[in-house]
């Protein structure tokens, strides 16, 4: 698994993370490219604004989803990937999979969605040669019943390089820290339980948090979009970050659901402390001590209480949290599950490793080696790897990166 | 002073054929010109074209091993992009030229060029794709599709010498072309030389070939007339291309195929007597400037891919040996089927061929071909045809925006 397509949505949480994966696959040694989808994103946006019957409006956007599975698909014809990573909500329709079945192009999804809300997976689940989830049963066993057998439970995980402790000036963290805080959408569940906390020293970031005439005055920034970089800055400014896992429903507040959010990860990433509602698969991902849970509404305000008056408390949580995600929950090492998984359960491709030229100069071997050190790949990676993420490179190449295109190039004409 | 850089990393004839935009980019003021070549057409290069800095890389295959081919070219790369050029012409659509346009600032490239790990052409290029697939009404040379890549070419007539004869009594004859297809047979060539020959007042004659053409140059000795035999001589793999430049110089004509060799006989002003079929196409390679004269097989199944079998076995070359080349131009006789006489001509968009003998059934789409492509440059060069017009360039030529 050397090559790695990494196939983004349009739009979406799962985007980051698509993000987030290919930079992790990278630093596994692997050669990846990134289809960017959102690059199309403006195509979509246009025809759904284009004010014509509604009947030609979506003739124009079933046809401009033919016309992306196409560009997946010269993609892939070009880059000739080990695998093509799908995140939830990609732009692979069942032609563009069944296609590449029969190519023989391995394909995976990591659905990093709620297999409750988003049910679609229903339709597309079979095309994939291997669907990571985020959920164990029953969300595996109705997998295996539609034939689905490559599944794998992958939760998931904080992007160090991102999520990571912050020194903040104090002009930031007057701008971005509270007691209390909360990073994310207004669903029902959260709406009910953070009425509860109208009088507090509360702050509530993100957007979806309009019609609630209790709530608006502790929303900020009027509701609008937050970058991952403040998002950060949050974390790491609030005594307390509060993660309470969304739902569709307003009561219970606490919906005692089963998968992990990214929040969860990428607050403890930060050395951060927060109070996280319990979930059914958490407890396999973190000890008791490694972060503070609640498991009620009455229990989130006891333990708000607790926890405000104890600095060196939350402190130690949040220590022992950021170290259990860098030893076990980022994505680096969730790819390398992934890879580690793919290799088992799919046929090996026939692909061998392209020698590198004989014979040469010792001070162009150091600068080559200097080369792969530069572009994060390992001395053993062979000359078509190389070759690979040199044609991904955006940007101007260095003249010995292009003299090892061209002689790729000249290979072809005169070797092969 | 600003550096441009222009590389050409084609063979022997393209090089010549590179001479019209070479002249257009070093009449700019203030500019410095810089060709990269092949290390084997380096001293061509040089000679030829004078008043460019000649660079030599490794383009082409021969003994070279791959590491020599990444060390030496590393070094050649370090050099160009330290020239910090403020344009660079990139003009072979080849996985060659993509690679190394990865050298500089895609903006700073015309032609063909990777940007973002994205192989791109320019429009111009685009349009030159249309129109080559449909090579019977051609509407440009290749020497003046490479001078369009200059935002000012010079006039045609200002890149080679108008075509005379030297006045020494010495023709040359090209024995063969790289390509086979593309040249005559001995029992086809010998005829149409002696035709040439005589009509020319029977002067000397020297074989021009390489070393692997001197069998082919025996036999055509062993074979010829006696009165033709006598006042050859075989300088075949005896010269380099170097060579062949004063040689050139001093010939009343160069008779051959479309080759290097009959380009370069173009450059010093040597009248051309050239031999067209199989997949070569005057209209597309013909010898530049004006005094030349071709014979081009027009079956029309021509010009055909080199590398395809043929299914008519090479019937193209039938009407050669049917041909009476030593017939003044203009006499009426019993000229055959397929084979047009053409001459060198110029007009403002650069070099045609105007029939003399015989029939092209495509010459006025060619010309209104051109005339609308004149057009499309912006030139004053009579009306364009609007049915023309759209198969030379496609909505997404204007459309959207150039690379």
């Amino acid at each position: 698994m050397r090559r790695i397509l990494v196939v983004l949505p349009f739009y979406g949480g799962s985007l980051p993370i698509g993000r987030y994966c290919a930079e992790a696959l990278r630093s596994l040694g692997c050669v990846v490219e990134v289809f960017d989808a959102p690059g199309f994103f403006g195509a979509y946006t246009a025809i759904k604004e284009l004010k014509v019957a509604l009947e030609k409006q979506e003739q124009l956007q079933s046809g401009f989803i033919t016309l992306i599975s196409r560009a997946v698909l010269a993609k892939v014809e070009h880059f000739d990937p080990d695998l093509v990573l799908a995140m939830a909500q990609a732009p692979l329709d069942r032609q563009t999979l069944m296609r590449l079945r029969k190519d023989g192009v391995p394909t995976a999804m990591w659905f990093v969605e709620d297999f409750r809300l988003f049910t679609y997976w229903q339709t597309f689940a079979p095309y994939y040669d291997i669907f990571a989830v985020i959920q164990k049963e029953p969300f595996l066993e109705k997998l295996a019943a539609l034939g689905v057998s490559n599944t794998l439970y992958l939760p998931l995980a904080a992007m160090p390089s991102i999520h990571r402790p912050l020194e903040l000036t104090p002009a930031e963290r007057a701008l971005f820290g509270s007691d209390i805080s909360f990073m994310g959408a207004g669903y029902p569940n959260r709406r009910t339980a953070f009425r509860h906390l109208a009088r507090r020293n509360f702050k509530i970031w993100g957007t979806e948090w309009e019609g609630d005439t209790e709530l608006a005055p502790l929303v900020q920034r009027a509701g609008e979009r937050i970058s991952t970089e403040d998002t950060v800055r949050i974390f790491n400014a609030s005594r307390i970050n509060l993660n309470l896992h969304s739902s569709i429903n307003a009561q219970p507040p606490v919906s005692e659901g089963d998968f992990v959010n990214p929040r969860t990860f990428e607050i403890a990433a930060c050395g951060a402390f927060q109070l996280v509602d319990k979930r059914g698969l958490l407890a396999e991902l973190f000890d008791p001590e490694d972060v503070a849970v609640f498991d009620s509404l009455d229990a989130l305000m006891q333990k708000i209480d607790y926890f405000l008056a104890r600095p060196e408390e939350r402190e130690a949580f949040a220590a022992r949290g950021r170290k259990v995600v860098l030893e076990r929950h980022t994505y680096t090492q969730r790819m390398r599950s992934l890879l580690d998984f793919a290799r088992a359960v799919l046929p090996a491709r026939d692909r061998q490793p392209a020698a590198w030229p004989d014979n040469l100069p010792e001070s162009l071997k150091k600068d080559l080696a200097a080369l792969l050190d530069t572009a994060g790949l390992p001395p053993s990676a062979d000359f078509d790897t190389v070759v690979a993420g040199l044609r991904s490179r955006q940007g101007n190449l260095a003249p010995l990166e292009t003299a090892l295109l061209f002689l790729d190039e000249w290979k072809k004409y005169y070797l092969r | 002073m600003t550096d441009y850089l222009v590389f050409q990393l084609a063979r022997f004839g393209d090089l010549v054929q590179t001479k019209r935009l070479l002249l257009s980019l070093a009449a700019l003021s203030d500019i410095r010109v810089h060709l990269v070549v092949d290390r084997s057409l380096g001293g061509l290069a040089r000679r030829i074209y004078p008043f460019t800095l000649v660079h030599e890389m490794c383009c082409h295959g021969g003994n070279r091993s791959e590491a020599e081919v990444l060390a030496e070219n590393a070094a050649v790369f370090a050099e160009l992009k330290s020239l910090h050029p403020e344009r660079v012409f990139t003009l072979n659509f080849s996985g060659l030229s993509f690679a190394i346009s990865s050298l500089f600032d895609p903006d700073t490239v015309r032609g063909y060029k990777r940007a973002n790990g994205q192989n791109l052409r320019s429009r111009w290029c685009r349009m030159a794709l249309h129109w080559t697939g449909q090579r019977r009404i051609s509407p440009l040379n290749l020497e003046d599709f490479w001078a369009y890549f200059a935002d000012a070419p010079i006039a045609p007539d200002q890149v080679n010498p108008h075509a005379l004869p030297a006045g020494a009594g010495e023709i040359g004859v090209v024995v063969a072309g790289r390509e086979a297809r593309r040249s005559l047979p001995l029992e086809v060539l010998l005829p149409c030389l002696e035709g040439i020959w005589t009509a020319l007042g029977g002067p000397r004659v020297s074989l021009i070939g390489s070393g692997s053409e001197r069998l082919a140059a025996r036999r055509l000795i062993r074979h010829a007339s006696p009165a033709l035999s006598r006042r050859i001589r075989d300088l075949s793999g005896q010269t380099t291309l170097e060579d062949l430049v004063d040689i050139f110089s001093g010939l009343d004509a160069v008779v051959s195929p479309d080759t290097g060799a009959m380009h370069l006989a173009a450059h010093v002003g040597t009248p051309v007597r050239a031999f067209f079929l199989s997949s070569a196409w005057v209209f597309e390679t013909g010898p530049y400037g004006e005094g030349h004269r071709i014979w081009q097989a027009a079956r029309s199944c021509a010009p055909c891919l080199e590398s395809a079998p043929c299914p008519y076995a090479v019937s193209c070359l039938r009407p050669f040996a049917e041909a009476k080349l030593r017939t003044p131009a203009g006499r009426a006789g019993d000229w055959p089927e397929n084979l047009v006489e053409m001459e060198s001509a110029l007009d403002a968009l650069g070099v045609t061929y105007r029939p003399v003998r015989g029939e092209y059934a495509e010459d006025v789409a060619r010309l209104r071909a051109r005339t609308t492509l004149a057009g499309a440059l912006g030139l004053a060069y009579g009306t364009p045809d609007p049915s023309i017009s759209g198969q030379l360039m496609r909505e997404s030529d204007w459309i959207l925006p150039n690379f």
